[in-house]
């Protein structure tokens, strides 16, 4: 069935595709002499007809974009197949930088980008200029200059909500991530840095490495760690989730007082920055830390618990210590849902003579589960990439020979990626672990979004 | 009955008692070790043998660093704030009131950008950075900048809230001959309060923890580092011996602003939450 | 179809941002067309008091204001680089040399930086040789190890800056009896419940039990900065039995990973360079003392600890103006020099590499210095290593001290130390 969509989508982009050509040829062929100037000189119709603020608006970006494609980007886009050719050498003990590979990667993309924005502006101006004609063919008049800019408040303020916005988004989200992904095809590495050294494409060479294809590789490591990442998404994102709710119902109960003070309490390692509890708490569990001083001083342990240095110890302590942090947010969470429980239901039940146990059991539990749906998938997702608790505790510590690339026990997929950037600038290694990254995450959205209750329902509980 | 009653009530109590030690016992300690006079390392015991502000006196003395660092922060938390907050707003009425070509597309895109470990695209964005010349000096301004530009992609619990807004309303105020924007900021901005404060809030806090992007961006140029890059410095590097108690100080102070923020806002952060995130 | 109107908005923040980008992005194409014609239009000598520019140096926090004043005092004795503006940022060694290989362009022009980060730095460029007069100046005036370590393939790439880069032992007089021997130091830490600190996860000083042992672990590099070829033998008699002796030290209740004074809570002994001087002198007190590694038994002799011996170095990074070259050259010389190096000592106690400097009276009595100077004699001076050895040095002991050899016979440590030394095989060539 996914097979025959599929088929559906690529023909009917091939359709699209033929119309707009059609379109395009009938409006050069149809129309009068300003919409064929218009064909070069984007905007040019539009001036003609009147219609000046778009004319402009089309004009300017046409001139802007071809100057920065041709006058920025152009080297850099010429030497995108290669990726640069010229080396850097030495003139007497004077460095004569050569091609830069980074620059031309980064600037080749950005001017790709910004010839694709030419062409669909191109085709917009060509499609107004089509309009106009036949609006004006058929006696009608143009919109005004005016009400061209009256509906950017009103009819399409969404264009000028979203402008910035997007832009913004495309230019320092879409394109780095463009960028990192051709990385994933290079060999930019430790051996081939810019701006002395040039790097090149690669072809799929990197995931071959990364799954021991025709090579030792280490792709045992790369799913030693994403299995713990796993577990500790898992693990951090349900033991939070129940006893988050556990201690949400609790101070919900009518007999307890100081309801506010509590949640204050809690509510504190949500306001402090991670970087200073974490790390304070990460040294307290330190082999001669305050917790081992302390019980050894009470004689409770003979000899110093090795919490960071034993890998199972290790983990335990990161997920028990994300509890520590995650409670509080849970907690305040089910806290504003439970208000929203109708009371009569619990009422009734009561009536009906159950327990406290059953009571959540059969009301609390399921409305919970139901409504926190989308927000336990976005906490599991969080926890996937869950860089600070990992990097700030232990760094990902305790590593072993039997794993390889520096990575540690307590390593996620994405505190490893970090370190192979910063430590080995294993750039082409890291790209590569982050689309794996992106997969797995992708992969888990996408199975549970579909067989969640509440998604399907979206309607359901608005 | 009564006296079981007691008891439950009872072990509840003990049972918060002891969370509420469990929480706060690392904050008692930053604060107690910051208080510290003897020497600056770390130490397996928690109250001090000796009492004094000297670890303070560093912070604000001296050559003044470290108000530089923590300004430079508060500089980046209030902007990202202030601009992400609208840019928020922005997008989310955009996608919660308007319907237009190509929204359900923008927001799976932005859905699947998401799932990208942001940590790869940082050395791309620090050269994007250096192009701008918004590196090392212009560390500050360049953080604001990748901080806000990337914002929209938050929208997810604003968006929520603002489709909890009766849309009757909305057509209402069109009948009265009122413009889209006229609806954005007199009618949806007025009643959007909780999550319009939950948005800068968050926003606001954010800036204070960041440590590796920051890091990058700055460059080794001191002056524009925040509080974070400086602070873990003093504990990850063996350069800053005895660094370990102005570390606590540094700690509390910068904690001090954002815990007073949140306390004082905490009810519209638990509003946000329950209104945005769980709907989506 | 009034879209067009929004997307202009987007498109005036592209332009926008690509005018800013226009002013700053060509740089790093142009430059080296402008900086060609340099030296052929005028040599260095016939214009420079025109020079002028910024120069960025890179030290550790504690010398930075020391730094500056010596700048000082050099711009002051050569008015002809009165031009430039020079700045001084504190960045640790460490984070200097990882900045360098981020971006070189925007790194300092003079750094300072631990001798194991020669290999990386020169494998990717960030690192000028010296000119040849700097080369034999250098080679004259500074002690073999540390012209060595500053040298690669025969190319002197870096000033010497420091002899003092080892480490030896810092410990409490009222606790430890007898300083000579581990297993006697170990039983008086038990008996005082206080912790012997040593980096057992550390590549440098790990091989402190493997050197001694009469282990190797060197490489051969190429000129170019690459690894052609590792030495190791650790997968050896020899080899098993410094694991065995790392295994019971690290199964003592005594023992403590790390190296650092600030951050160690209980030590009555801990292994640590000269840098933590200071803060070891505030934590022992009146207790404080000094001496060499300690021996420790490894099949069934007692053997003598060793390691490395270690300097930091002063880099210049390339440069694409004459003129500035021979600034930076300068400068750098300047601040490595012998009587700079006494001056630092005497401000922040880092031992000289500069062999005048060595034999100052207040440097010969310097406690710290002289157990390091009798350590000296049992290590090796530290070489080029991969970056990959140091963290696989630290999986190695991160394994030893999680207690996966605990009951391990020597069949099996064998094994474990013949996968160390192939990996370690495997990152040359």
């Amino acid at each position: 069935m996914d097979e025959v969509k599929r088929g559906n989508a690529v023909s009917r982009f091939f359709r699209v595709l033929g119309k707009d050509l059609r379109e395009i040829g009938q409006t050069f062929v149809q129309g009068d002499w300003k919409t064929k100037i218009s064909f070069l000189v984007m905007g040019f119709g539009q001036l003609c007809r009147g219609q000046i603020v778009r004319g402009l608006a089309m004009l300017a970006m046409e001139v802007g974009l071809l100057y920065f494609t041709f006058g920025f980007g152009w080297q850099y886009l010429s030497k995108l197949l290669t990726l640069g050719t010229v080396e850097t050498h030495k003139e007497g003990r004077v460095t004569v930088y050569g091609d830069n590979s980074f620059f031309i990667l980064l600037y080749g993309i950005l001017a790709v980008v910004a010839i694709l924005a030419l062409i669909y502006l191109w085709r917009v101006n060509l499609r107004q200029n089509r309009e106009a004609e036949g609006l004006l063919a058929r006696g009608k008049r143009l919109p005004s200059n005016r009400s061209d800019l009256a509906s950017l408040l009103d009819k399409n303020f969404d264009k000028t909500l979203l402008a910035l916005p997007v832009l913004g988004i495309f230019i320092f989200t879409v394109v780095p991530i463009i960028f990192m992904i051709c990385i994933a095809f290079t060999n930019y590495d430790v051996t081939h840095q810019p701006p002395s050294k040039l790097f090149s494409w690669v072809g799929l060479e990197n995931f071959k490495t990364l799954f021991g294809i025709g090579g030792e590789g280490f792709g045992g490591t790369f799913f030693y760690v994403l299995g713990w990442t796993l577990i500790w998404a898992f693990f951090a994102t349900f033991l939070t989730y129940f006893l988050g709710m556990a201690v949400a119902i609790l101070i919900n109960k009518k007999e307890i007082k100081y309801k506010k003070l509590w949640r204050t309490i809690l509510v504190m390692t949500i306001a402090v920055p991670q970087f200073v509890s974490l790390l304070y708490v990460g040294k307290m569990f330190a082999a001669d830390g305050l917790v081992n001083a302390y019980l050894l001083k009470w004689g409770w342990i003979k000899t110093a618990i090795p919490f960071w240095t034993n890998a199972t110890y290790a983990r335990i302590l990161i997920i028990v210590i994300n509890l520590w942090i995650g409670i509080p947010y849970t907690m305040l969470i089910v806290t504003g849902l439970l208000m929203n429980i109708p009371a009569e239901l619990y009422e009734s039940a009561r009536i009906d003579g159950a327990n406290a146990f059953q009571t959540f059991r059969k009301i609390t539990l399921p409305y919970m589960l139901f409504v926190t749906g989308p927000f336990l998938l976005t906490q599991f997702i969080g926890n996937l990439n869950n860089f600070n608790v990992i990097f700030l505790l232990n760094q990902g510590n305790p590593k072993s020979l039997q794993l390889s690339k520096n990575a540690g026990a307590t390593d996620l997929l994405v505190t490893w990626l970090y370190k192979m950037t910063i430590n080995d600038s294993n750039y082409k290694i890291a790209a590569v672990i982050g689309i794996m990254v992106f997969l797995v995450t992708a992969i888990i959205s996408l199975v549970v979004y579909n067989t969640m209750p509440s998604v399907k329902d979206e309607e359901g509980f608005q | 009955m009564k006296r079981k009653k007691r008891i439950t009530n009872t072990i509840c109590y003990v049972v918060l008692i002891l969370m509420s030690i469990i929480w706060l016992f690392p904050f008692v300690g930053l604060v107690l070790q910051s208080f510290r006079g003897e020497s600056g390392g770390m130490v397996a015991y928690l109250v001090p043998k000796e009492w004094s502000l000297k670890n303070y006196q560093y912070l604000f003395g001296g050559d003044g660093k470290f108000l530089k660092w923590y300004g430079n922060t508060l500089t980046i938390a209030l902007f990202v704030s202030l601009l992400q907050t609208l840019v928020v707003i922005c997008v989310s009425y955009a996608l919660s009131r308007m319907r237009f070509r190509g929204r359900k597309a923008l927001m799976n895109i932005w859905l699947v950008l998401g799932m990208f470990p942001g940590f790869l695209t940082m050395i791309c964005l620090y050269f994007l950075l250096k192009t701008l010349g918004l590196t090392e000096a212009g560390a500050v301004p360049g953080l604001i900048l990748i901080s806000v530009a990337s914002s929209g992609m938050g929208y997810y619990v604003c968006k929520g809230y603002f489709d909890t807004i009766p849309k009757a309303l909305d057509e209402a105020a069109i009948i009265d001959g009122a413009t889209r924007a006229q609806i954005l900021y007199k009618m949806v901005i007025p009643m959007s309060k909780p999550i319009i404060i939950y948005t800068a809030l968050v926003a606001f806090m954010a800036p204070w923890c960041d440590y590796i992007f920051a890091s990058y961006v700055a460059f080794g140029y001191e002056r524009g580092y925040n509080v974070a890059v400086a602070m873990t410095r003093w504990v990850w590097t063996n350069d800053y011996q005895g660094f370990f108690t102005r570390f606590c100080a540094g700690g509390i102070l910068v904690a001090i602003p954002v815990t007073i923020l949140f306390m004082c806002l905490q009810k519209y952060y638990v509003e946000g939450v329950t209104g945005g995130a769980v709907k989506g | 179809m009034k879209k067009i109107l929004a997307l202009l908005l987007a498109l005036v923040m592209v332009f926008a941002l690509c005018a800013c980008g226009q002013q700053a992005a060509p740089a790093p194409a142009d430059k080296p067309a402008e900086a060609a014609p340099a030296p052929a239009d005028k040599p260095a000598e016939a214009a420079p008091a025109a020079a002028a520019g910024t120069l960025k140096i890179w030290v550790a926090e504690a010398i930075v204001d020391f730094t500056k004043d010596q700048v000082a005092k050099f711009v002051e004795a050569h008015p002809e680089y009165a031009g430039y503006e020079v700045t001084v940022e504190p960045v640790g060694e460490g984070d200097a040399a990882s900045n360098m290989l981020t971006d070189v362009e925007a790194g300092a022009d003079i750094f300072g930086f631990p001798q194991d980060q020669l290999a990386r730095l020169v494998a990717a460029d960030a690192l000028i040789e010296l000119s040849e007069e700097n080369a034999a100046l250098v080679a004259a005036e500074n002690d073999a190890g540390s012209v060595a370590a500053a040298t690669m393939a025969g190319t002197v790439y870096a000033f010497p800056l420091t002899s003092d880069n080892g480490y030896f032992m810092y410990y409490d007089k009222s606790v430890i009896s007898d300083p000579s021997n581990l297993e006697a130091i170990i039983a008086d830490c038990e008996k005082a419940g206080k912790s012997f600190y040593f980096d057992l996860r550390s590549g440098w000083y790990q091989p402190a039990f493997f050197f001694g042992a009469g282990c190797t672990l060197t490489y051969d590099t190429d000129d170019a900065g690459a690894f052609t070829k590792c030495n190791i033998d650790y997968a050896s008699e020899n080899g098993v039995g410094a694991m065995k002796a790392l295994i019971a030290l690290a199964k003592s209740p005594a023992f403590v990973n790390g190296s650092s004074v600030s951050n160690a809570t209980n030590a009555a002994a801990i292994i640590d360079g000269t840098w933590d001087a200071d803060a070891a002198k505030e934590m022992f007190g009146e207790n404080y003392a000094c001496a060499k590694l300690p021996t420790v038994k490894i099949n069934g002799v007692d053997t003598q600890l060793g390691g490395f011996g270690g300097f930091k170095l002063l880099g210049v990074k390339p440069q694409t103006d004459e003129a500035k070259l021979a600034f930076c050259d300068d400068l750098a010389a300047y601040l490595a020099s012998g009587e700079v190096q006494l001056a630092r000592y005497n401000v922040v106690f880092w031992g000289p590499s500069n062999i005048a400097a060595k034999a100052d009276p207040a440097v010969q009595a310097d406690e710290a210095l002289s157990a390091l100077g009798q350590q000296l004699a049992f290590t090796v001076p530290q070489g080029q290593y991969p970056g990959e050895y140091w963290s696989l040095a630290e999986a190695l002991g991160d394994d030893i001290i999680g207690g996966k050899y605990n009951d391990a016979d020597d069949a099996a440590l064998l094994a474990a130390l013949q996968t160390f030394q192939d990996t370690c095989i495997g990152y040359a060539g």
